[in-house]
């Protein structure tokens, strides 16, 4: 089970079709508060998350992850000029980074990788 | 009695008529905020039956007649065309690859070309720098001669749309228009442009030289900007020359790409013009000797922590002497009978500093 969380709705949808495609049941959120309570709820095997977002940023995410203690991949989606926080996200335990604009079919490429799929 | 009557009457007749006006502001003001409410509703909807042809169309899932049929009906309508072409465009800056070439496509399948160009040669401002947008986000190269005709107009909405377009057409060779812009380059612009940037073609050297003698301040900071950025060695020499140049902020810029493309002679260039220089570059000096972390610069911070006449450059000064490890001199001072109380208080902030 993959968790989105992305508050642009287009990459949303794109993201959830390609990974649904692929097999992939799809948990997503639009919000970084809403993703917190759902990363508390359930156990994941892979996480797909923004950094900028409302309520709760990338960043919160992670440090959420870490602080329940989960052991579950992270990719954070940055946009150009976020590099400092890119740092912070890996500091915090991100397996791996994409920069938008962002290739759906190298996003999903890499959740292969990190799923093993 | 009888002017009586007729006095009342008037007032009813002038009461019905104030009435009737109101209720007519009232019909309209609910008329037009229902109109109002109406193109919200509509573009809200419209949004969301885009985004879901956008989407269909990156991961390829199979159509649907009748999602097909009311799509083209909707197409008929300009202004769901022209937020068509907005949504597209929008969609196009956060996907690449085989998504962002999708997304062309529905450009070009649904002739969503003519919109872009009927926009570009419309009069106002804002249209005619959309058009620009929209035929540049989706590579319309047809459309250069037109928009490189746009670099000459005089509003900046206009030909700042023209110049950022021409270096997402042509990159470095879309920066000619540098060579006679005569208007101030807007940092946000200059920003805008070199994110665009992602190479320098060899034998651009005598392009970049009359760019750095520009009498436009602006075109000579983007210039610098530029070096930082590629880590143009070269132009090292015609930096330190624009240490005397008569704006400070190109100076400013000039220390900085100094810093950015250092070599064995920066830090000694440093402290030979410090004394000439305005109070702007002096900081942005000590700021560059703290990237640098060099200790040829400790002397001249201990001097300029003693004697400068600036509060604000002793500070600077203290700062980069902890982080060239100079804790225990700064100590020392401090604990001399004859310092100064600020000097004191300059020297605890700067190891507080270091703590935090």
């Amino acid at each position: 089970m993959i968790l989105i969380a992305e508050d642009d709705e287009l990459i949303l949808r794109t993201v959830e079709h390609k990974l649904v495609k692929e097999g992939h049941e799809v948990v997503l959120t639009r919000n970084g508060q809403e993703a917190i309570e759902k990363i508390e709820e359930s156990d994941f095997d892979l996480i797909v998350t923004d950094i900028m977002m409302p309520f709760a940023s990338g960043i919160e995410i992670l440090s959420a992850i870490k602080r329940h203690g989960k052991k579950v991949p992270v990719i954070v989606l940055s946009s150009m000029g976020q590099e400092e926080v890119v740092v912070d996200a890996f500091d915090l335990g991100a397996s791996d980074f994409m920069v938008k604009p962002f290739s759906p079919n190298e996003l999903i490429l890499r959740i292969k990788r990190l799923t093993n799929r | 009695m009888n002017f009586h009557h007729i006095v009342l009457h008037e007032l009813i007749l002038a009461i019905i008529v104030v009435l009737i006006l109101v209720l007519l502001l009232i019909i309209t003001v609910l008329g037009y905020s229902f109109y109002s409410y109406r193109i919200l509703h509509n573009r809200h909807t419209w949004k969301q039956i885009i985004e879901y042809k956008i989407m269909e169309t990156i991961v390829g899932s199979d159509r649907n007649d009748e999602q097909d049929r009311e799509f083209s009906k909707h197409l008929k309508e300009p202004s769901f065309r022209l937020l068509f072409l907005e949504v597209l465009v929008d969609s196009g800056r956060k996907f690449s690859g085989a998504a962002k070439k999708a997304i062309n496509r529905l450009f070009y399948d649904f002739k969503l070309e003519d919109e872009a160009w009927r926009k570009l040669r419309q009069r106002k401002a804002y249209l005619v720098a959309g058009g620009i947008q929209e035929l540049a986000a989706m590579n319309v190269e047809a459309a250069i001669p037109e928009i490189k005709a746009k670099l000459d107009d005089d509003r900046a909405a206009v030909y700042q749309e023209a110049q950022y377009a021409m270096v997402s057409f042509q990159g470095y060779e879309g920066l000619e228009f540098l060579a006679h812009f005569d208007k101030p380059l807007s940092d946000w612009q200059q920003l805008r442009l070199l994110s665009s940037i992602h190479h320098i073609p060899e034998l651009s050297d005598v392009q970049v030289y009359s760019w750095l003698k520009s009498s436009n301040d602006s075109v000579v900071i983007f210039t610098l900007r530029l070096i930082r950025k590629f880590r143009l060695m070269t132009f090292y020499p015609a930096i330190y020359a624009l240490l005397d140049h008569l704006a400070t902020a190109v100076r400013v810029q000039a220390i900085r790409t100094m810093q950015a493309i250092e070599n064995s002679t920066t830090i000694g260039q440093f402290i030979t013009c410090f004394d000439q220089q305005p109070i702007e570059v002096q900081l942005e000096i000590l700021k560059s000797m703290k990237l640098a972390r060099s200790k040829e610069s400790e002397e001249f911070l201990k001097e300029q922590l003693l004697n400068h006449p600036k509060v604000s450059i002793k500070i600077l000064a203290a700062e980069v002497l902890v982080v060239l490890d100079g804790g225990q001199y700064l100590r020392e001072i401090s604990q001399k009978e004859d310092t100064y109380d600020e000097l004191i208080q300059i020297i605890k902030h700067a190891l507080q500093e270091k703590k935090c």
